[in-house]
C-alpha cells in the first residue's frame, strides 16, 4: 500500500519550488532541504507531505510547522513516534525547515540557520555516531531475534530475509538484509528503522510486538546481513538507536 | 510431448514422470472408447461409441458399487467424502496419486470463508479455540470480523472491482454459485473444526476471498512428542522443522512457525488441514483407491440419462530411486486394486473433485496458447505426478455433454500464471526438501532468490537472448481491491461495494502495475519452430561474483545435477551444457556468449539501452568464472475455468439442464473466481450434502 501511494502521489504532486524566490526564501537552502527531506522524511511523511495519518502525520497543511523551534526540537530529539536525527547540522535542519514550511500548500516563510543553531544549542550533546558495522548488538540477542522473526516476519520476508515469502501465494516483500536492504536504507539510522517497523509491521497487526522484540529482530537482521556482533545489546531506545547509522560495509 | 526429442538430431531423454504426454492423452481416450471426439456432434459421438462399444452402459460390468463415488481426494474431494459419509452414504474416493490431500497438502492452508463463520465469531469475542490452544490475542479488530452472508455475497459478486492488471474477475462470478457458496461458508467452517481442523487467529482475507472483511485463517498443529490428529500434535520431524534441509513423508512442504497467530510451538500449513481431514475420513469409514486415475464418466446414454459411475485406470506412482510402489502415509480404508481398468458404480452420485487443468498444456492452450509450452508445469508436479491437474474432470465432463463456465477467468488472478522466484527446480512453486518420497521427482529444492535476486543475473530465453528487464520479470499485480493494492483489512482502506468509482478509468490507470514480463518470456524467438513455435525454457545466467554478493547456496538439496542447474568455466561451455542437459532445451543457446559480452558493455557504460535496467537496480558484470545457469520457471498454478455447475454443485449441460447424478467442485469447476482452499471445501460440503439426497438406483 505504502509503496503504491509513494509512487502514484510522487508523480502527481511533487512540486517544484516555483514560488520560493518570490517568498524571499533562499532557493539553494530550499533545494537542499528537498533533497534531505526525500532522504530522511519521505519514508513516513511521503513526498507529497500527506503522511499516513494517524501513524505518520501530514506535514502539508500542518499548522504546527508555524513554530520553527518545534521543528528543530522534533528533528533533533524526536517526538513521540518520530525518531531523532541527531547528526543533522544546524544548516541541514534549517534547510529542511525551509522546505517543509514552504513546500506543497504550506506558506510559513523562511527560517535562518542562526535561529536553528540557537535552538540546537539548548538541546545539548547527543553522543558519538556509530554504524551498524561497529558491533552494536549481541549474538544472544540475535538468537532471540531469530525466534521472534520466524513467528512474526518470516512467512512474508522469508527465512533468508530476502523478501521471498514462505507461502508461494504471497507476493514478494522488501528484503531485510544484504545489498538491496543496504541500498534502500543507506544513511538512515536504526532509530528510523525501529520506529518505521514498529509503526507498520507486522502488516496484519502493526505494533503488536514489544519494543524489545522489535530491536531483537533488528539484531537478527544485522547478523544475517553480516554485521559483526559486539558486547552490548541493542537497546529499544530511539535516542541511542539514532546514533547508529545504516551504511554499506566500510 | 514435443520436447527436443521431437526435433531431428536430438535424443529423447524423457523419463517416465514428465508432463502430460499428448500421445498418451489420445491413447487414453481410445482406451475408453471415445477417441478424441470430445466435442463431436451428439449423433457422431454416439456413432463412435456404438462402433467401439466400450461404454455400453447396459452391458458394463461393475467392479465396485457404492452410494457415492468421488474422483479426487484433495480439498473438495475429502470434504465431500466426509460430508456424504456423515449423512450415511458409503463412499469411495479414487485418486491418481499415491497419497491423499491433493494440492491442499502442499498449500499454505489459508482458508478464507466468512459470512459470520465460527472463527470470525470466536475472534470477535476474543476467545480461544475450544481446546484452549490459542493464547495470542485476535489479530483483527472486531469491526473487521463483523460479517454476514449478504455482505460476503456482495463482495463475491461486486461488479465494480478490478485488479491492478485492470482485470475484473469478480464481475463474472455466477450469482447462484456465489450465493450458495456464501450461505455455506459458516457451516463449512464448523464442519472443518468438527473434523479435527484447528484454525489460527483470522488475519486478512485470501486473494479473491472478499474485499471488505477479514475472513482468512490458517490451520495449525502443536509441536509435541507424537503425531496425533485427535490431540492436534505433530513431532518436529514430521512437521519438517527439526532440520532446515529435511522434511518428512507426512509433510511434503516444511511447516511454518505460527507462534504469532496461535501460541509458542504452533506450526501451520496445508499439512494441518489435509492430514486431519484425511484422518477423519478414514476414521469414519470412507474408502480409498489410490494410484488410480479417473478418466471417464459412465452415463445411461452418452448425452442423456443418469450418471451411473466412473471408469478409472491404474496409475502407479513409484519411488523415483527404488522403483517401489509408493505407499500412502496411512493405510486404513485403502483398497489395494491393481487391475488396469475398473468400473465403479455410484448408486447415488459421482462427484468430480479431481482438480483443474493447469497441468495439461494442451488444455491450457484453450485459454492461453503461449502456455502450451510443456517446459512449464503446474505447481506441485513432483508431489502430484504427471496426472495432477490434468483436466480429467473437464475432459470426461465434456464427453457426457457438460458445459464449461468462466474460462476467461483463468487469466484474471495473480497466481494463475507467474514467474517464480524459486530458481533451479522444475517444481518451482513450493520448496520441497528431501524426506518426502516424491522429492526425487524434482531432485532439487530450488533457490528462492526473491524479487530482488533478479537484480543479480541476466535472464535469457532458449537462444540465449535477453528479453525483458530482469528486475521486473517476477513482479505480480496485486489483488482485486479498491482502494489500495491488496493489503490486509485494518489498514484504513474503506472499500465501498458496488461503487462505480472503484473501476473508473482514472483509478485503474493509477493502480495498474503489471509489467508483462511473463508475456515477453513466453514470446516467440529465433528458436521457435513450427508447428508449435514454443518459446522454450528460460535461464538465469550469472557468475561467481553474484554468488559472493548474494550468498546463494548452490549445493544439494537446493540445486542438483537434474538439468535445472549448470556450472561451467566459460559461457560457451555453459551454453553447451544447458543444451545437452535440459529436457526442454530444443535448440542451442547460440547468442549467449554475445549477450553476456553486450551486457558487460552495458554495465561498463552504466546504461542498458535494450531494457533500461539501470533505472531499477545496479548492474553487475558477468565475468568471474565459474559461470552458472539456473532455470527460471513460468508457473500455471490454478484453474478458474471449468465445468459449469449450479448452486448445488450439479454439473449442467450445454442445454442448461442438470446432468442427473453428477456433481463437481473445487478447481474442476468454473464460473466462480475465488482463489484457494475455501472454494474447494465449501464446494465439497455442498456436493456431499446434495449427493446423498439423490435417489438410489
Amino acid at each position: 500500500m505504502l509503496k503504491l501511494v509513494v509512487g502514484v502521489l510522487g508523480l502527481t504532486f511533487v512540486n517544484a519550488p516555483i514560488s520560493v524566490a518570490q517568498q524571499g526564501i533562499d532557493p539553494v537552502l530550499y533545494e537542499q532541504g528537498q533533497q534531505l527531506y526525500q532522504e530522511n522524511c519521505a519514508l513516513c511523511h511521503q513526498d507529497s507531505g500527506v503522511g499516513d495519518p494517524p501513524r505518520f502525520p501530514a506535514l502539508s497543511g500542518n499548522d504546527q510547522l508555524g513554530d520553527p523551534a518545534r521543528i528543530v526540537r522534533s528533528i533533533h530529539s524526536g517526538r513521540r513516534r518520530m525518531p531523532p536525527f541527531p547528526r543533522l547540522t544546524a544548516e541541514e535542519i534549517s534547510s529542511l525547515a525551509n522546505y517543509v514550511r514552504n513546500a506543497w500548500a504550506n506558506d510559513f516563510g523562511g527560517v535562518s540557520t542562526g535561529d536553528v543553531a540557537a535552538v540546537l544549542e539548548g538541546l545539548g550533546e547527543t553522543g558519538p555516531m556509530t554504524s551498524i558495522w561497529d558491533g552494536v548488538y549481541t549474538e544472544a540477542q540475535a538468537t532471540v531475534g531469530q525466534a521472534v522473526y520466524s513467528g512474526a516476519c518470516g512467512i512474508c520476508h522469508g527465512r533468508r530475509l530476502n523478501g521471498a515469502p514462505e507461502d508461494p501465494d504471497m507476493r514478494s516483500t522488501p528484503p531485510l538484509a544484504r545489498a538491496r536492504f543496504l541500498r534502500v536504507w543507506d544513511g538512515r539510522s536504526l532509530a528510523t528503522l525501529f520506529e518505521y517497523t514498529r509503526a507498520t509491521m507486522p502488516e496484519d497487526n502493526p505494533s503488536s510486538l514489544t519494543d524489545q522484540e522489535y530491536v531483537d529482530v533488528i539484531a537478527h537482521m544485522l547478523t544475517v546481513g553480516g554485521m559483526p556482533a559486539g558486547d552490548d545489546e541493542l537497546q529499544p531506545d530511539p535516542r541511542s538507536l539514532a546514533r547508529v547509522v545504516i551504511r554499506p560495509q566500510p | 510431448m514435443a520436447t527436443k526429442g521431437d526435433h531431428p538430431g536430438n535424443d529423447p531423454k524423457l523419463k517416465n514422470e514428465k508432463g502430460l504426454n499428448r500421445r498418451d492423452f489420445v491413447k487414453t481416450g481410445v482406451a475408453v472408447g471415445l477417441g478424441s471426439g470430445a466435442l463431436l456432434e451428439p449423433d457422431q459421438a454416439q456413432a463412435q461409441v456404438a462402433a467401439t462399444g466400450a461404454q455400453d452402459a447396459q452391458n458394463i460390468v461393475w467392479d465396485y458399487e457404492v452410494d457415492v463415488v468421488i474422483a479426487g481426494g484433495g480439498c473438495a474431494g475429502l470434504t465431500a467424502a466426509i460430508r456424504a459419509r456423515d449423512l450415511g452414504a458409503s463412499v469411495l474416493v479414487v485418486d491418481q496419486n499415491f497419497d491423499l490431500g491433493g494440492r491442499m497438502l502442499h498449500s499454505g492452508a489459508l482458508v478464507s470463508l466468512g459470512g459470520g463463520d465460527p472463527v470470525q465469531h470466536r475472534d470477535m469475542k476474543g476467545e480461544s479455540d475450544r481446546e484452549g490452544l490459542i493464547t495470542v490475542a485476535p489479530a483483527e479488530a472486531p469491526e473487521e470480523l463483523d460479517d454476514s452472508v449478504d455482505l460476503l455475497f456482495t463482495d463475491l459478486t461486486d461488479w465494480s472491482v478490478v485488479d491492478p492488471k485492470a482485470q475484473s474477475p469478480y464481475r463474472y462470478n455466477e450469482r447462484e454459485l456465489a450465493r450458495s457458496w456464501a450461505e455455506n461458508c459458516p457451516a463449512t467452517r464448523q464442519f472443518l473444526i468438527d473434523n479435527y481442523v484447528r484454525f489460527t487467529r483470522i488475519s486478512g482475507t485470501h486473494g479473491g476471498g472478499g474485499l471488505s472483511r477479514a475472513r482468512a485463517a490458517r490451520c495449525f498443529l502443536m509441536l509435541g512428542n507424537k503425531t496425533d490428529m485427535k490431540a492436534g500434535t505433530i513431532t518436529a520431524e514430521d512437521a519438517g522443522v527439526a532440520d532446515p534441509e529435511r522434511t518428512s513423508s507426512f509433510a511434503p512442504v516444511q511447516m511454518n512457525n505460527s507462534s504469532r497467530s496461535v501460541a509458542p510451538n504452533a506450526v501451520a500449513n496445508g499439512v494441518a488441514l489435509a492430514r486431519p481431514l484425511e484422518f477423519s475420513a478414514r476414521e469414519k469409514g470412507v474408502e480409498f483407491m489410490l494410484h488410480r486415475r479417473f478418466d471417464a464418466i459412465v452415463r445411461e446414454q452418452p448425452f442423456a440419462g443418469k450418471v451411473l459411475g466412473i471408469t478409472a485406470h491404474y496409475s502407479p506412482r513409484q519411488h523415483p530411486e527404488t522403483g517401489q510402489l509408493l505407499q500412502s502415509y496411512w493405510q486404513n480404508g485403502n483398497i489395494d486394486e491393481r487391475r488396469e481398468t475398473v468400473n465403479i458404480r455410484a448408486r447415488q452420485a459421482v462427484i468430480l473433485a479431481s482438480g483443474g487443468h493447469a497441468g495439461n498444456p494442451e488444455v491450457r492452450s484453450m485459454f492461453y496458447p503461449a502456455l502450451r509450452e510443456p517446459a512449464f508445469p503446474t505447481s506441485g508436479i513432483a508431489l502430484q505426478g504427471p496426472h495432477g491437474q490434468d483436466a480429467s474432470a473437464l475432459i470426461a465432463g465434456l464427453r457426457v455433454g457438460a458445459n464449461l463456465a468462466g474460462m476467461q477467468q483463468n487469466v484474471s488472478y495473480q497466481t494463475t500464471f507467474h514467474i517464480s522466484t524459486r530458481l533451479g527446480t522444475r517444481d518451482a512453486y513450493t520448496t520441497m526438501m528431501p524426506g518426502h518420497p516424491t522429492f526425487g521427482f524434482r531432485a532439487s529444492a530450488g533457490v528462492n532468490v526473491g524479487n530482488t535476486g533478479f537484480e543479480e543475473f541476466i535472464a535469457v530465453n532458449q537462444v540465449g537472448k535477453r528479453f525483458f528487464s530482469e528486475v521486473r520479470l517476477p513482479a505480480r499485480p496485486g489483488l482485486s481491491r479498491y482502494p489500495g493494492d491488496g493489503g490486509a483489512p485494518g489498514q484504513g482502506l474503506k472499500h465501498t461495494p458496488l461503487d462505480w468509482r472503484n473501476c473508473r478509468k482514472e483509478w485503474v490507470r493509477q493502480m495498474y502495475n503489471y509489467d508483462h514480463g511473463l508475456d515477453a518470456a513466453l514470446a516467440m524467438n529465433e528458436g521457435s519452430q513450427p508447428p508449435d513455435y514454443y518459446s522454450g525454457p528460460l535461464w538465469a545466467v550469472f557468475d561467481q561474483d553474484a554468488v559472493e554478493r548474494t550468498g546463494w547456496e548452490l549445493r544439494y538439496p537446493y540445486v542438483s545435477d537434474n538439468g535445472y542447474f549448470f556450472k561451467a568455466d566459460t559461457i560457451e561451455e555453459l551454453a553447451k551444457k544447458i543444451e545437452a542437459g535440459h529436457e526442454f532445451q530444443r535448440v542451442p543457446l547460440s547468442y549467449l556468449a554475445e549477450t553476456v559480452a553486450t551486457w558487460n558493455g552495458y554495465v561498463d557504460a552504466g546504461a542498458d539501452p535494450e531494457f533500461e535496467r539501470e533505472a531499477d537496480a545496479p548492474m553487475s558484470r558477468i565475468a568471474t568464472p565459474p559461470f552458472y545457469a539456473l532455470s527460471i520457471m513460468v508457473i500455471w498454478h490454478d484453474s478458474y475455468g471449468g465445468l459449469r455447475v449450479n448452486g448445488r454443485q450439479q454439473v449442467v449441460d450445454m442445454q442448461g439442464q442438470v446432468i442427473p447424478g453428477l456433481y463437481a467442485g473445487g478447481e474442476a469447476v468454473g464460473g466462480f473466481n475465488k482463489h484457494g482452499l475455501g472454494k474447494g471445501h465449501v464446494h465439497g460440503y455442498i456436493a456431499g450434502t446434495h449427493a446423498v439426497a439423490e435417489p438410489s438406483s
